[in-house]
């Protein structure tokens, strides 16, 4: 999943469709994320290559909405209903995702266990 | 009355378009319409616009737009003139005299206008008093052709009035009037009094003291028409600012040089007129002329060369009469792909042309022989022509470019550098005399939590709490270091003003970003060893941080 800039960036990616879960006044997902084009890449846990910038799912909330949507620790999100987040600040994602106005967010995820599975079914 | 006025002018626009028409003149008629298409934009423009610059701007296509409906009108009515002349039956006198020639057109350029000014000392040096500012803009007008420059903002600090561009005007005489006229337009800082109706503002210039009460009054007179017959039509009915007449000059052929010269203006305002500004009383300016006769061709063809002294030396050569030479080139494809010729004849002022029948050799008519004083030297060319028609048209080039050069005197010793006006730029947004703080730009323009964001980042805060993702194997939201504290804190701690280059308000820093949507915003208070002094405002660094956000 590294990039080299200048050249398209592919990626094996799951859709993941998370219904925000109303918690008083607000909206919640129930997952954190962490990374951004102004965050330090170094300090990733989760990415493979440390100088990706991408936003990384960092916690799942048990039995929240991105549980059962399928949504898992250290997914890279590549889109949020159609906009990128491949280069997106922290703060950027942050509001990508908390919407006021939208209930539902339909993301792209990648991992690295899908980019190795579609690797495995190609080569048997 | 102003309506009156109003349905007046539109009855002259109308009765400018039929005489138009009539004449069947397509170039003119192109033209004013136009002009009076621009015109109405201008007086829309006028009317919508709230910003000084803009009416200023929008009031000088104004005028200048009428002054040249004014000029085009004059010649329709001339050429209607002429036009009824002629059908009545007076027709000018058949034969014109051989030596009725009318002189070649030529382009006539003025540029680097400098018109000095003269202020007090005690205004000048000592900057007292209030900032009075002028737009001033200089008209130009050659016999249809009126042409502005760009505007200019005059104040007391500046020496001269400078103008950047050169005007260029095409068709030219060598009998060229150039009338050169100076308009400026007070600008006021208040703006209120030019608008307020009539009664109040009459109401107000008789109570306000003695000297602005004049200025006041003297502003809202109709000051149209100010000096003999001014280029401008007044237009009375259009609100906003007035430019008055302050200047004019007249330039001819005899001031006409390659480089700086000094000419008088006539000084039209006096100093009750609200635009006044004090003149030194004089223009300098460049003004040169190019006639076409110096630039372009007037004849060509073969010829026969006879080298002086060799009776028998004939050469074949082709020949172009362009300026004051005769080149003679090798071949005819010579003379445009920009080779050398062989030699070239030069025609002034002194030499001698005569056709006929000099050292006529038997059967060798239609020569023209060309002598030129060299000193004591007199040399001579002969040159033979294919026929008699060829023998006529070269002496009427000859004869032409005498006469040009007679007219165009000065113009006719070398040729005058001309340079290719630049295109003119659009009226640049005129700089506004404000505070530092007008300049100013915060970006983001108003997301008070990213700018709060990139104050944490500036700083690059470092927090001595566990490393972030440490909480991710606690499961404790709670723990999470929330990224509102990095951005909270500092902003509370803070007690002076930033030291990098830009001021900020207070009230920026000092609002909590409201920006987290359900978990707790734990505003964890920074340990009070922390001092401001410790962070480096000003260099951004690589990010520090990888922060977390529950969404």
């Amino acid at each position: 999943m590294s990039y080299i800039p200048g050249q398209p960036v592919t990626a094996v990616v799951q859709r993941v469709e998370i219904h925000k879960l109303r918690q008083g006044e607000n909206l919640i997902l129930g997952f954190s994320i962490g990374g951004g084009i102004d965050q330090d890449p170094s300090q990733n846990p989760f990415s493979e290559d440390k100088t990706d910038k991408g936003i990384y799912v960092t916690r799942i909330s048990e039995g929240g909405p991105a549980e059962i949507a399928g949504l898992q620790i250290g997914d890279k999100i590549m889109q949020v209903n159609g906009w990128d987040m491949t280069m997106v600040t922290h703060d950027q994602a942050r509001k990508r995702l908390t919407k006021r106005s939208e209930e539902v967010v339909r993301l792209l995820v990648t991992r690295q266990s899908l980019q190795k599975a579609v690797q495995q079914s190609m080569l048997s | 009355m102003q309506d009156r006025l109003h349905i007046l002018e539109d009855l002259n626009m109308l009765y400018i378009r039929q005489m138009a028409l009539s004449l069947e003149d397509t170039e003119l008629q192109r033209k004013l319409d136009h002009e009076i298409r621009m015109r109405e934009g201008a007086c829309k423009l006028l009317a919508a616009c709230s910003q000084r610059e803009q009416a200023l701007e929008a009031t000088k296509s104004l005028l200048v737009c009428n002054s040249r409906i004014l000029s085009y009108m004059g010649e329709l009515q001339r050429r209607k003139e002429a036009q009824v002349l002629g059908k009545t039956g007076q027709r000018p006198s058949e034969s014109s005299s051989p030596a009725d020639r009318s002189p070649c057109r030529g382009r006539v350029c003025i540029s680097d206008l400098r018109i000095p000014l003269m202020w007090k000392d005690t205004e000048y040096f000592k900057n007292k008093g209030d900032l009075h500012r002028w737009a001033v803009f200089l008209l130009l007008q050659l016999g249809e052709d009126i042409q502005d420059t760009e505007t200019i903002l005059v104040d007391r600090t500046l020496t001269d009035i400078s103008f950047q561009n050169s005007i260029l005007f095409t068709e030219a005489g060598p009998d060229f009037e150039l009338r050169l006229e100076l308009y400026g337009a007070y600008m006021e800082e208040e703006g209120a009094l030019a608008a307020a109706p009539k009664r109040l503002a009459t109401k107000l210039s008789s109570s306000l003291g003695r000297s602005s009460g004049k200025r006041v009054r003297a502003s809202l007179e109709n000051a149209g028409g100010s000096g003999t017959s001014p280029i401008l039509l007044p237009t009375p009915t259009m609100g906003g600012p007035r430019y008055h007449l302050l200047a004019h000059t007249t330039l001819t052929l005899a001031a006409v040089q390659d480089g700086f010269r000094t000419h008088d203006l006539t000084l039209v305002s006096h100093e009750e007129n609200p635009a006044w500004l004090p003149l030194y009383g004089s223009v300098c300016c460049r003004l040169v002329a190019q006639p076409l006769c110096l630039t372009q061709p007037t004849a060509s063809g073969s010829l026969r060369v006879q080298q002086a002294r060799e009776l028998q030396d004939w050469a074949q050569v082709y020949g172009v009469l362009k300026g004051t030479n005769l080149f003679c080139y090798r071949h005819h494809e010579d003379a445009d792909s920009g080779e050398e010729p062989l030699f070239t004849i030069e025609i002034n002022k002194e030499t001698r042309v005569r056709a006929g029948e000099l050292d006529q050799a038997a059967g060798r008519p239609f020569t023209l022989s060309i002598s030129n004083q060299y000193g004591e030297d007199k040399v001579t060319h002969t040159l033979q022509t294919e026929s008699r028609g060829a023998l006529q048209n070269w002496m009427e080039a000859l004869w032409q470019l005498f006469f040009d050069m007679s007219q165009w005197k000065q113009c006719c010793d070398e040729i005058m550098r001309i340079e290719t006006p630049a295109p003119r730029k659009p009226p640049q947004a005129l700089a506004k005399q404000g505070s530092l703080y007008h300049e100013m730009a915060i970006e983001p323009l108003d997301d008070i939590a990213a700018v709060t964001d990139i104050l944490a980042q500036r700083e690059g805060v470092r927090l001595e709490t566990p490393p972030p993702w440490l909480a991710m194997f606690t499961d404790q939201p709670a723990a999470l270091p929330n990224p509102c504290s990095p951005t909270v804190a500092p902003a509370l701690a803070r007690t002076q003003p930033l030291p990098w280059g830009r001021p900020r308000t207070f009230s920026l820093d000092a609002v909590p970003p409201d920006h987290s949507p359900g978990a707790s915003c734990l505003v964890a208070p920074l340990p009070p060893q922390r001092s401001p002094r410790s962070r480096g405002f000003c260099n951004k660094g690589p990010p520090h941080t990888w922060l977390q956000s529950p969404v």
